[in-house]
Formats: C-alpha cells, structure tokens, sequence
C-alpha cells in the first residue's frame, strides 16, 4: 500500500465476525451479512462494492454505530463501537441534508450540537464549504442546489464535524454518470487534501478502482460475505481510462461471477 | 471549479420576447381575467333575463348594496361591524383549536402512551360533523359568543391535529440518523429534525382548520346571532334581499381570503425554506 509517512500503518477499524439478521414483518428472518471480518488501517481509503442488496450499507451502518451487529463486534482506534458518535462521519446517498437550513446551517450542525461557540462554528464550516467548491452557496436552502451540489453539502457536512473515520453509503448514485465522475474527482482532491480513514459503498466498480487504495467485493446474495480483496496500488491522481486501472478491472471481473 | 458549479445551477431567466398574438392568448394572466369577466357576463346575464325570477341579483346590485351597507348601519352595526363580529370569533376559536390541537398532535406522534390515550376519543369525534354540535352547543352555552365560538374551536381542532401527527410521521426517518452520527441526542433530534420537518405539515393543517372555522362560524350565525356576516345572509333571506345574500357570501369569501393570505404570510416568515407552490 502507498502511505506516505513509510511508518506502520495503524489498525483503525476492525470488524471481527459481524452478523446480522433483520426481523421481518411475519417473523421471517432475513440475514443480511454473515461473518464479516474487515480491518481498516488508518488514512486508508477502502471501498465496499458489491452489487444491490448485498448487505453493504448494512455493514457500513453498524461500524456507524447505527445498528447493533447480531454476533461479532466492531471496534475503533482498539475500543467497541456501542453507538453513533461524531468520531465518525456519514454521508447519505440520499443526501440526507435539512431542508429547513441553509448550506452553512446544514454544515455547522454537528458543531453547534457540541455546542462550539458561534464565530469558530463559522470559520470551520466556512473551511469546509470552500473545500468542497461552494463558496457563494452558504445562504441558499437544498432545494436550490443540484444533486452534485447537495452532496457537496453532505460531504462538507460530515467533514466540519472533524471525524477520524468517513462512511460514505452510495454518496453518488442518484447523480447523472457525469456529475458522478466529477464528483469521484473532488473525492479524490478533497481526500488528499485532509485525509481521512474512509470506507466507501458503492457498486461501481469504476468508482471503485479510481478511488480505493483496497477495494472490498461483497457477494451478490443475502447474507452478504466479503469474498475478495485487491489492492489499488496506483499513483494518484487517476485516470478512468488508464491502462493498468482497465488492467485491474478485467483481473477483478474475471475472478468473479458478479456482473460489475 | 466554481465554473463547474455554475453548470450544475438551474437557469431560471427567461428571453424577452415580442408580443404576439400567441403569447397573449397564452398569458396566464389574461386567461386569469378572461376567465373571471365571462363569469361575471354570464352572472349578470342570468340575472337580467330572470332565469331565478328575482332571487338572483346584478353582481353591480350587489356592489351597490355593499356600498350602501358600508355608509350607514344595518341591524346596529356598519358593516365593519359584521365583517369583524364574524372575524372576532373565527380568529378565537381557531387560536384555541390551533393552540391544544398542534401540540397534541406533535405529542401523539412522539409518544405512543399519549397516542394510545387520546387516539381512540378522537378517532370517536373525528368523523363528526363540527355542524353536529350547533344544537348541542346552543343547549350548554346558550346563544351568546361561547358556543359560535365553541363550535368552531369542535370544527378547527380535528385538521390542526391531524396534520401535526401526521407531518411527525412522515418525517424521513434517515434524517434522525444524520442527528445521531452528528452526535446529537433525542432531543437534538425533535428540535433540529421533528419539529421543523413538522412545519408545512403543520401549516397546511392551519389553512383547512382557518377555512372549516368559517363554515363553522357561518353556520353558528345563520342559527342564531344579531350581528356578523352569517347574520347579514340570513336577513337577507327573510326579507328576501338577493343583493344582501350574495354580497354577504362575497364578503365572506373576502374575509376567509384575506385571513388565509395571514397565515400564508406567518408561513413564509416561520419557514422560508419551503417552495412556494404556485396557481393554487
């Protein structure tokens, strides 16, 4: 893997046999991953893909603590993960933002929750909307913006709130293919630009590969399982159409039956 | 990169463009008044030719009579005086029913032993007609203000606490979650997602309760009441005055506008974030 700093990378996020088993109407059970391990090293950007229904976002929304796995556990920086907390960000596929607020409103949120006075609310979240390229935005409501926009807004969102881990669930894929390769782009930037441990949902294999530094298949069929995993160990910035990520691409879809 | 952003914008301007013949007949706006002239043609028409015999007036007999109406005073009271005896009880009685019925609603959709407790009674009132309680409410209250007023706080009440359950509700319950990964507790959460999420729900409960309140303070008024514009109507008919009937119905329909433009108006200052939906 390509880290920077030539030290061992640190053990950020472990996740020893995760089950879980949703409780339908009827009692039917269903499970939806089984025995998930996963460790995730610290400044990594890793990518869950997977087709739909695959118990991805199910994964994704127990290491955010906001489902309790059946068996197994997840721990973070060594500690168990027992609930949502703002060590860990989230941005939403449905992008998830408060109609009722404003861009800065929406992104200053999680610092007023922790009630971080005013003036410094204003600075971070002012950070993070230029960041991520909405500047002259901060007053309009969500309703305003395009898709592209309001994802900006998510992802600014969960950054001011200075999480060490980021779980993006599907961020792009109510967005147009072109707004999509764009945004995977700022993605890009804005990950080099503050790094973060990252684990990214999605099914694209193309977002996939132009993003991870490893990318995590999850099967097809409920219960989901993590079957395979590869390395991405290209230099950055990417190119969707390079010649060693295509490369990659065929070794991974011809190892598997999935369709990607 | 804000050039990029600039692309993703919607373009709302529009190109200026000659007017042509076309473009006027497609005018909102000029099907708006061709609409309500020929209304008033064909009213005025039926009038004339007593196709009602006498019980339908000129619409300018009608104006006339609101004129008249204005200058001197009817039964006791000008017409401001009617126009505000029939706005005084709608306005009380609507606040009362907005001020129980809202909270309650909230409170019902929060939590589920206040909803166990009062769903059942009002899901037994519910399908009552508010009108149902005119006799009823005469009995206990007599024909005074109370129970013009009581009946409308019966008839506003069930709109209000619908629409506040229900705009709960229908809160997208992901967006709890966004409270949660912030960092946010439960109150956090009926605060920042619950209550402002609740507010056009709120809202347009507000504007059918303001426009049940009017049929209900009419009703009232054509019961019993020396003053008011259900009174106005009823007098009318007694002494057969097409022209005081349909000028207190007009007048009516002004007043339930003009407190319906009031409560528009607190709406757009309470939520500033809601698209405004246009032509209704």
């Amino acid at each position: 893997m390509n880290y920077e700093c030539g030290c061992d990378p640190k053990l950020k996020i472990h996740c020893d046999n995760v089950s879980k088993t949703f409780i339908q109407k009827g009692n039917q059970e269903v499970p939806v991953i089984r025995n998930v391990s996963l460790d995730v090293m610290e400044n990594e950007f890793l990518v869950v893909c997977g087709p739909g229904q695959c118990g991805k976002s199910t994964l994704l929304k127990i290491i955010a603590g906001l489902e309790i796995p059946d068996t197994g556990f997840v721990t973070l920086d060594g500690q168990p993960i027992t609930g949502p907390g703002p060590d860990r960000g989230m941005v939403f596929q449905s992008y998830m933002l408060f109609a009722w607020k404003t861009v800065r409103d929406n992104v200053e949120l999680g610092l007023k929750l922790r009630n971080v006075p005013a003036n410094e609310r204003h600075e971070i979240a002012q950070h993070y909307i230029d960041m991520v390229g909405l500047q002259g935005f901060e007053n309009h409501y969500p309703h305003q913006l395009s898709g592209g926009m309001k994802q900006r807004v998510g992802i600014a969102r969960a950054y001011a709130n200075a999480p060490t881990v980021m779980l993006l669930d599907e961020p792009f894929g109510q967005l147009d293919a072109q707004t999509r390769m764009f945004m995977q782009k700022e993605t890009a930037r804005i990950w080099e630009q503050e790094k973060r441990t990252v684990i990214f949902v999605t099914n694209n294999i193309d977002e996939a590969l132009f993003l991870a530094d490893r990318i995590v298949l999850m099967e097809g069929k409920l219960p989901g399982t993590v079957k395979t995993e590869y390395v991405v160990d290209l230099p950055r910035p990417r190119d969707h159409i390079s010649e060693a990520l295509l490369k990659l691409r065929k070794e991974i879809t011809d190892n598997t039956e999935l369709v990607l | 990169m804000s050039n990029n952003i600039a692309n993703e914008t919607i373009d709302h301007s529009r190109n200026k463009e000659a007017w042509t013949l076309k473009r006027v007949l497609t005018n909102t706006y000029f099907l708006n008044v061709v609409s309500l002239v020929l209304f008033f043609l064909l009213w005025d028409y039926v009038a004339k030719e007593r196709i009602f015999h006498d019980s339908l007036a000129r619409p300018l007999d009608v104006l006339n009579q609101i004129i008249t109406l204005v200058s001197i005073k009817y039964a006791g009271s000008t017409l401001w005086g009617h126009i505000w005896a029939s706005t005084q009880r709608v306005l009380i009685g609507f606040f009362i029913a907005a001020v129980i019925a809202v909270p309650l609603g909230l409170f019902m959709a929060l939590n589920s032993y206040v909803n166990a407790i009062v769903k059942p009674l009002f899901d037994l009132f519910k399908p009552m007609p508010p009108i149902a309680w005119v006799t009823i409410a005469v009995l206990w209250f007599g024909i005074g203000e109370t129970s013009k007023v009581f009946i409308i706080v019966i008839g506003s009440f069930v709109p209000c606490l619908l629409n506040a359950y229900n705009g709960v509700r229908l809160v997208e319950p992901e967006l709890y979650d966004v409270i949660r990964v912030l960092g946010g507790s439960r109150r956090d959460q009926i605060f920042h997602v619950c209550f402002p999420a609740s507010f056009p729900a709120v809202f347009a409960g507000l504007q059918i309760s303001l426009s049940v309140a009017w049929t209900c303070v009419l009703a009232a008024e054509l019961t019993n009441s020396r003053a008011g514009l259900g009174f106005l109507i009823k007098r009318g008919m007694d002494t057969h005055k097409p022209t005081l009937v349909l000028g207190g119905m007009l007048l009516i329909a002004a007043a339930a506008w003009l407190t319906s433009q009031g409560v528009g108006i607190l709406e757009k200052k309470l939520c500033p974030w809601k698209r405004s939906i246009e032509n209704l």
